[in-house]
């Protein structure tokens, strides 16, 4: 008699563990095929930053070293310089002609995101970035901004509101 | 002491003299009162509302800063009602105020800013839109944004009571009041840039510092300005080893915030391209970068050659070097080289001075004697344009205390605004006046006086016996033009005297040649010029000379030199300048030039190399020893070492041996040159007052 019921719950576990498997093996995977395929992020990840252009392409970040400031690591180092007639980089008076991020120190907390005033710096989702020799791991601003959409240009007609309005 | 009264600040009871402001009296107590108009040292606004108490059994609130205390007063500073009035006030101030601090250069030391965050409302009832004007430029180095402006005044009053220049005034009404320079659209002024410094908000911004960097980036270093005699404490603000701006925010040193255009703006030369910052031999007739050992082997080598065969050398100091490098360039070529022909570029007759008042104790005035004397007297000094401190001191007397300011001048200068009385004499006939003045010179409680180089060897003497006569205190001032060519008139950089004022005869040496004789002297062997540049005027007479010059820039002379080697400047070194009224301060390193030395580790290496032995080349240690071995350098360390001023005590004694006085050569510099370091500056020539003229009111 305890022998039968001995290899009755057995079964009774076996089918039950079965069935988790069964069951898991109708679910949809959730495991990421990196780096075979892209991974997947959730929409707020503090990955690389992206200097955000404003919708003429001009760039957002006006200098004003709030991040370089609020950073706990101070990885973030920044030369300001003057928005001139000729040549308009960003939306302000004034835009950063050195804009560098040392992603050997950089912690990836998310409080420059926080202090910057302009929404100019974000994260992105890059996260690729080991690297054998450190020199490697600042960035500069060439490479941290985002890209021009199309139909951008980067440059400012002479009528447009930005330059009427700083008399430029 | 005027008489005592007692009032109540919240609560606690406060003793102050009669007449004092009630801001003043909570100053006094350590409780602050918030304010935009009110600046202590100057005419009062009440423009601003913001310092606003309650005052019991008065209606209404009251405006602190022009409210004197009265016997018995109770004030309440934080009081509801007060602080409603405060949020109220910086309510309306950001009607029109933009809210760009993210790009004002203002942002993180602005009083605004401060006091918004401290007492204001978190959000405004006005929705209309702001009234905006555009940004102006004034000139190179002043910018204006009307917008951010709140009329507080102070700038148009640093500029017309501080400076008496009055180039700031208010144009339009209401919303479109703004602060307009007198020449409509651009300043001709004094560029001072005061009205940068003291504006509480970012309306004046400076045109160099604009985007440089912001407060919080930058290391601050207070050192005293290289360019006047004066002697103005200066912060230098640095990043990266650069200097981005200058001011004296700290209040630290004698000028409190004072600075002329040359110590706020007048740094440029440190980073100018043209400095040299690699050692040069002359190589086949051309100058060619060397090393430091390579340059440094050369000068030694040669100085010992000429030195074991008795040939002559001629040395000339610097009268921007510290005390430290000139006590021991002195005690090189004396010691070392064994050569008596040591000199510098004199500007002034300090010897004489002390020879005519030995025997006097406190006949010396200091800074501070200028803002306190009844009376002043100023000889030969167009003083705004020459020594920009002495006259703004004079000046501040004059509106604190009215005193008399008498002017024995050439020509027309700015004192003449306030002056009781003003002579015009030609150089020679200055005595003449002077005597012509002396009824009503008796008749003050005590007199400073200020006198230039056209008075010099029998004339100080003269101008020192027509002082006794008066029969009143009299304090003496001799002015020369370079920041520490009294320093190195102290450390014996002139053939005839050693380090204060000791005859050179009791080294066993006959005074050597003067700097003009050693230009002339035919068969000179060796002339090392430290910071100094005796061929911009002159010619070397000796074409077989060997030429070792220390300084910033490829000058005449370096292009002259078989050896430069790249020297720091004062904003680059530690040390010790001695200003014009004899005041001992203390020089800190601020910017880093790469490749470049003190002059002092300079001196020491080439010592080395020599195989001499002139003690240790550290600034403390050499000043050590200028404090033990110098007449009147006995000052108090801690005064020095702390960022104050400590005046040099008299010699009080004859002085052996006279530098003659037919080797003084004023330097003519005004407010925009500064002799050699003025060339290579570029913000000095950039503004249209450059180059400035002499006597021309």
């Amino acid at each position: 008699m305890p022998k039968i019921q001995e290899i009755l719950s057995g079964a009774a576990a076996i089918a039950k563990g079965m069935g988790v498997t069964i069951k898991e093996m109708m679910n949809p995977v959730i495991t990421d095929d990196y780096p075979d395929a892209p991974p997947k992020f959730q929409e707020r990840y503090r990955g690389l930053h992206v200097l955000q252009r404003d919708e003429d392409g001009l760039e957002k970040c006006v200098a004003c070293f709030l991040c370089s400031a609020a950073c706990p690591a101070q990885c973030i180092y920044i030369e300001a310089a003057d928005n001139t007639a000729q040549e308009r980089i960003s939306g302000g008076e004034r835009y950063a002609k050195v804009y560098n991020i040392d992603y050997s120190r950089c912690i990836f907390c998310g409080y420059c995101v926080e202090a910057c005033p302009t929404d100019a710096i974000t994260h992105g989702h890059g996260f690729e970035l080991a690297s054998f020799n450190t020199s490697t791991l600042i960035y500069r601003k060439e490479k941290l901004l985002a890209p021009l959409a199309p139909g951008q240009t980067g440059k400012v007609k002479l009528d447009h509101p930005v330059m009427a309005e700083t008399g430029h | 002491m005027a008489d005592l009264i007692t009032l109540t600040i919240d609560g606690r009871k406060l003793k102050v003299p009669a007449g004092t402001l009630v801001i003043e009296a909570a100053k006094q107590a350590g409780i602050e009162i918030p304010a935009f108009c009110y600046y202590e040292g100057f005419s009062l606004q009440a423009a601003c509302r913001m310092c606003l108490v309650e005052v019991e059994k008065m209606p209404k609130l009251q405006p602190s800063c022009t409210l004197p205390a009265a016997d018995g007063m109770v004030v309440h500073t934080e009081s509801p009602k007060v602080a409603d009035a405060r949020k109220g006030m910086l309510e309306f101030l950001l009607t029109n105020h933009p809210l760009d601090c993210p790009v004002c250069d203002k942002g993180g030391e602005c009083e605004l800013q401060d006091m918004v965050f401290r007492y204001g409302a978190g959000e405004s009832r006005f929705t209309e839109i702001k009234y905006h004007q555009d940004e102006k430029q004034w000139s190179p180095l002043v910018y204006y944004d009307p917008a951010r402006c709140i009329l507080c005044y102070r700038c148009v009053r640093v500029c017309d009571e501080g400076l008496g220049v009055g180039a700031l005034g208010l144009t339009y009404r209401g919303v479109a009041a703004e602060i307009t320079p007198s020449h409509g659209d651009h300043l001709e002024c004094d560029e001072c840039g005061w009205c940068i410094d003291v504006c509480p908000v970012g309306a004046l911004t400076s045109g160099t510092y604009r985007y440089q960097s912001r407060p919080w980036e930058m290391n601050h270093t207070g050192t005293i300005c290289t360019h006047c005699a004066d002697g103005c404490k200066t912060t230098l603000s640095v990043r990266n080893g650069a200097i981005i701006r200058a001011n004296n925010r700290d209040r630290s040193g004698y000028n409190g915030e004072f600075l002329c255009v040359k110590g706020r703006f007048g740094y440029d030369f440190v980073h100018s391209g043209e400095r040299l910052q690699s050692p040069m031999i002359r190589k086949n007739g051309k100058l060619e970068p060397v090393s430091w050992s390579e340059a440094l082997a050369a000068v030694a080598t040669k100085f010992s050659e000429i030195k074991a065969r008795g040939g002559k050398f001629g040395v000339i100091g610097s009268t921007r070097t510290t005390n430290e490098e000139n006590y021991y360039l002195q005690k090189f070529a004396r010691q070392g080289l064994g050569t008596a022909s040591v000199d510098h570029h004199r500007t002034g007759d300090v010897p004489a001075l002390i020879d005519a008042l030995s025997g006097k104790t406190d006949a010396l005035a200091a800074m501070a004697d200028l803002y306190q004397a009844k009376a002043a007297l100023v000889i030969g000094a167009d003083l705004a344009q020459q020594h920009p401190l002495i006259a703004y001191q004079l000046r501040a007397n004059y509106r604190h205390h009215k005193m008399a300011a008498y002017l024995v001048n050439p020509g027309a200068s700015r004192e003449e605004q306030y002056a009781k009385k003003s002579v015009h004499a030609p150089p020679g006939k200055e005595m003449e006046a002077v005597a012509s003045l002396a009824g009503e010179l008796k008749g003050h409680e005590d007199l400073v006086v200020i006198f230039g180089a056209s008075l010099r060897g029998e004339g100080v003497r003269q101008l020192v016996s027509f002082g006794d006569t008066l029969g009143i205190p009299v304090k003496y001032v001799c002015l020369v033009d370079y920041s520490n060519s009294r320093g190195a008139m102290d450390m014996g950089l002139v053939p005839e005297l050693l380090p204060g004022y000791r005859s050179v005869r009791e080294a066993g040496m006959e005074p050597g040649l003067a700097l003009d004789e050693m230009l002339a002297a035919k068969d000179l062997d060796a002339l090392w010029a430290v910071g100094a540049n005796p061929l911009e005027s002159a010619e070397l007479a000796s074409s077989a000379a060997f030429v070792v010059v220390q300084d910033l820039f490829l000058t005449e002379t370096a292009r002259r030199a078989e050896v430069v080697l790249p020297a720091q400047s004062a904003y680059e070194k530690n040390g010790t300048v001695t200003s014009v009224t004899g005041e001992v301060q203390k020089l800190k390193a601020g910017a880093k030039v790469m490749g470049t030395k003190a002059d002092l580790e300079i001196m020491g290496l080439i010592a080395k190399e020599m195989g001499l032995n002139l003690g240790i080349w550290s600034p403390d240690k050499v000043f050590e020893e200028i404090r033990r071995t110098v007449r009147g350098y006995n000052i108090p360390l801690p005064v020095v070492a702390t960022g104050g001023a400590a005046q040099t005590t008299p010699v009080n004694g004859r002085v052996p041996a006279m530098p003659r006085p037919e080797h003084i050569r004023p330097s003519g510099d005004t407010l925009f040159t500064s002799g050699t370091l003025g060339r290579y500056s570029k913000r000095l020539s950039s503004v249209m007052e450059a180059p400035g003229e002499l006597f021309k009111g």
